[in-house]
């Protein structure tokens, strides 16, 4: 008899039942989308941080003071110490390896550079002083468990455009910085002559690059010249490592020397900038690792704000969400006023109605918010590709708190209006009043 | 005219006729109102304070001598007259900026105790420094702002050492340190600094004007560092007027300009299809709500039509209604978004959202649109049969 009545209200009144549905179904879209976006949004954004280069310095423990202006290092290259470049693999096997994104060693050298082109019959050719700097630019590291990662300094400094291509590894290639190139009338496809006192080098220019800062007067070279000139085969001096990072918060900041062990355990296993740099230190002998604080601070306090100004938008989102749907379901009660009076003047208690009323609006909540989900998937799948070019991940989470607060919201919005009509007398009701 | 007399009589006997619902109705589209002012304004307010926020990552543009960069040798220098030219510009009064001139000397400890040597003398890049605009560490590194401050009230010439640096010379706070270039000497109060994780760590901050002295570079400076504010767009009006300037290359910071651009179309991008979003289904609600008021109208409907209403007239009778309901809800719901904007925006970036005035009118506006727009469903009503309704039946 129940499970009759339940079907006859659907069946008796189907296109009122799909208007409270449809309702229903468009409210927890909208929240479906707002949620999945705003789940997906940390993760995204910290990954769009990176475009912001490395947040992570590496540079031997032993080395002298470096003498940097500007980006430039005035020691001589035989000066201060080196690393080896084979250890980087081990930088994919600490506990945070899928955080670290891009790495990229480099060696700097002076050398005298000219070209063919520049020299005219007036004009003999004039070596430019400028610096090479050796790094990768899709280089192949191969991890110590086998397997094998691309990365170099396109991954770390997203920001360095080349005109042109980048050289390839171990080939006798190299790009130019934009000032550079116009000071010594270099042009892509120009062969570049690289002397020093000991090497004389010839490179193929592959590109001209332009980063804003001390590059764009230098040369960039695979890391192997670089070694070579510096008589430094196999090592480097600096290493820059792009990592996807936590924001640090007050137990981030604490010094993990004064934590007890389960606190220093809960430490180490969050991506925070100090832990990761720890954990390099870890697998890079005698490496001093230092956070990039501008970068990294200023991330973390960006993260911060934008996360919670979402959560905030987000829990708005929901709240109109609710609103809307406990509205439509009152008003589908309150529609019904009359059959309740039937229903109690043939004898049926307050508590049937309501259990009979609300197992009804539970129907439509899960049919509604089934299909406001899967509605809702698209419509964030669409917000999210068209502001990350990613779409959302899917989640079962909001799956269940999407059900879930249909269910809820619609028993809320049902539940006043059901109140006053149980107190209701039935004669009145029926009589029309 | 009696006309316009009964028809205000009407619509008092209508509004007031059901306190209970009418409190119900305004209370959805007050919270209708209220949502949208307080999000349109956090979201206009979101976005400004974002561009002051991503100042955390310091200086974004440098303007350098022309030729920089050649070699160390042929290092140029700017006028130090620039900088103060910079400060005086209308525009550029309230950006943060600093100043630097950067030299190699030999940095030494000073013993405290005659009986204890001398430490190691190591060269070391001295970096004078000078700023102005009222948020230093917008452009310096916080860590060297705070230690300028705190040694400025001392009486004593105190320099900040980076980190690196201090382990190499072994020199600790408190301690004395001399720096020579060939014969010219000074010697300061040391204040180290922590680690920073750029080249400042290896370098030994001193005062300008000192270190112009101890360089012999009177009136000379190496460079400048701005920290422009605003949205992408303003920093690169900002960048073009400041090209003008003679004998000097200005160079944004790619690094920050670009990803601070890539990460402010994202942020807002996500900030207005949220907002969007939750605006429609507030819209949905306060109709849904409408539509209720409207459906339990039938009986008046069917009496009006019954005593010789023209459906024209009756249904402008219940739109007026609606629109008079939106406009008090509106304004209502209008106030309270302020407050709650104001709140929200304390909670997110700690200062109060600034109240813009142009998202009050838009937002009563739109929930007078929507209660109409609600209220239209009455049109159905126009086919009624005054007979029916009186019999009762649906």
């Amino acid at each position: 008899m129940f499970i009759r009545l339940v079907a006859d209200s659907f069946s008796r009144r189907p296109r009122h039942k799909l208007l409270t549905g449809a309702a229903l179904a468009l409210g927890m879209a909208v929240a479906t989308a707002a949620l999945s976006v705003s789940l997906d949004v940390g993760d995204r954004l910290a990954r769009e941080f990176r475009s912001l280069g490395a947040n992570l310095l590496v540079t031997p423990q032993a080395d002298s003071l470096p003498l940097e202006i500007g980006g430039v290092d005035y020691r001589p290259v035989n000066a201060g110490a080196y690393l080896p470049e084979s250890d980087l693999g081990k930088l994919k096997t600490i506990f945070w390896r899928n955080n670290v994104v891009g790495f990229a060693p480099a060696v700097e050298a002076p050398v005298d550079a000219w070209t063919k082109s520049s020299q005219t019959y007036s004009t003999p050719a004039i070596a430019a002083h400028t610096r090479l700097i050796g790094t990768w630019a899709n280089h192949v590291v191969s991890i110590p468990d086998g397997s094998t990662y691309v990365t170099g300094i396109e991954k770390t400094n997203p920001w360095w455009q080349v005109d042109g291509r980048w050289f390839k590894d171990g080939a006798q290639e190299c790009v130019v910085g934009k000032s550079f190139a116009a000071r010594a009338g270099v042009k892509i496809g120009s062969a570049l002559n690289v002397n020093t006192p000991q090497t004389n080098l010839t490179l193929l220019v592959t590109g001209i690059l332009s980063g804003g800062g001390p590059e764009d007067d230098a040369i960039v070279a695979p890391i192997t010249i670089a070694q070579e000139i510096a008589g430094k085969p196999g090592g480097y001096r600096r290493l820059y490592v792009s990592a996807l990072t936590k924001p640090e918060d007050e137990f981030g900041r604490r010094d993990p020397n004064s934590l007890a062990p389960a606190d220093y355990e809960r430490w180490y296993c969050t991506p925070y900038i100090s832990s990761i740099a720890l954990q390099i230190k870890q697998v890079l002998p005698g490496a001093n690792v230092r956070v990039i604080r501008r970068v990294a601070d200023g991330e973390g306090a960006i993260l911060t704000r934008v996360r919670s100004l979402l959560w905030l938008v987000t829990f708005a989102s929901l709240l109109a969400a609710a609103l809307a749907v406990g509205a439509s379901s009152a008003a589908s009660v309150i529609e019904r006023r009359t059959e309740i009076g039937l229903m109690k003047a043939l004898g049926a208690g307050s508590g049937t109605v309501g259990f009979l009323l609300a197992a009804e609006q539970l129907l439509l909540a899960l049919v509604g918010g089934a299909a406001g989900y899967s509605l809702g998937i698209l419509l964030a799948r669409v917000v999210g590709q068209k502001i990350f070019g990613v779409a959302p991940e899917f989640s079962f989470l909001v799956l269940a708190v999407i059900i879930g607060l249909a269910a809820i919201v619609t028993m809320l919005g049902s539940a006043i209006p059901l109140r006053r009509a149980s107190r209701f007398e039935p004669a009145p009701i029926l009589r029309g009043e | 005219m009696p006309d316009r007399k009964m028809f205000w009589r009407i619509m008092r006997r209508l509004l007031s006729a059901n306190r209970g619902r009418l409190f119900v109705i305004l209370l959805a589209l007050g919270a209708g109102a209220a949502i949208t002012s307080a999000l349109l304004n956090l979201q206009v307010d979101a976005k400004r304070r974002l561009t002051a926020e991503f100042r955390a990552f310091g200086a974004n543009v440098v303007i350098a001598p022309s030729d920089s960069g050649a070699s160390a040798e042929s290092a140029q220098f700017l006028n130090d007259s620039l900088f103060a030219d910079l400060a005086k510009g209308m525009d550029s009064s309230t950006i943060p900026k600093a100043e630097f001139l950067y030299g190699i000397v030999d940095a030494a400890r000073v013993p405290a105790a005659k009986d204890q040597k001398d430490g190691a003398s190591t060269k070391v890049i001295l970096a004078g420094f000078d700023y102005t605009g009222s948020r230093p560490e917008q452009v310096l590194p916080p860590a060297l702002v705070a230690a300028a401050q705190k040694v400025a009230s001392s009486d004593t010439r105190a320099c900040e050492v980076g980190q690196r640096a201090a382990v190499t010379l072994e020199l600790s706070s408190g301690d004395t340190v001399s720096l020579s270039n060939g014969s010219r000497q000074v010697s300061c109060l040391v204040e180290v600094l922590p680690s920073i994780g750029g080249a400042e760590d290896s370098q030994v901050f001193l005062n300008l004007r000192a270190t112009q002295t101890l360089l012999d570079q009177p009136g000379r400076i190496s460079l400048i560092q701005l920290s422009v504010p605003g949205t992408p767009q303003q920093i690169e009006n900002h960048l073009a007027s400041l090209r003008r300037l003679p004998d000097a290359e200005v160079r944004p910071i790619r690094q920050f300009t670009e990803g601070e651009a890539k990460i402010y179309n994202r942020i807002s991008g996500i900030l207005s299809a949220t907002v969007g979003l939750v605006l429609v289904l507030t819209a949905l609600c306060v109709m849904a709500a409408m539509t209720n008021v409207a459906m339990e109208r039938r009986n008046d409907v069917g009496l009006m039509k019954a005593i010789g209403g023209a459906t024209r007239r009756v249904l402008r009778l219940f739109l007026a209604e609606a629109a008079i309901l939106g406009l008090t809800g509106g304004i209502l719901g209008a106030a309270v978004g302020i407050l709650l904007s104001m709140w929200l925006g304390k909670a997110v970036f700690g200062i109060a959202a600034r109240p813009r005035l142009i998202v009050y009118p838009v937002a009563v506006a739109l929930t007078i649109i929507v209660a109409i727009a609600g209220a239209f469903p009455l049109r159905r009503l126009a086919s009624i049969r005054p007979a029916a309704v009186f019999r009762g039946e649906a």
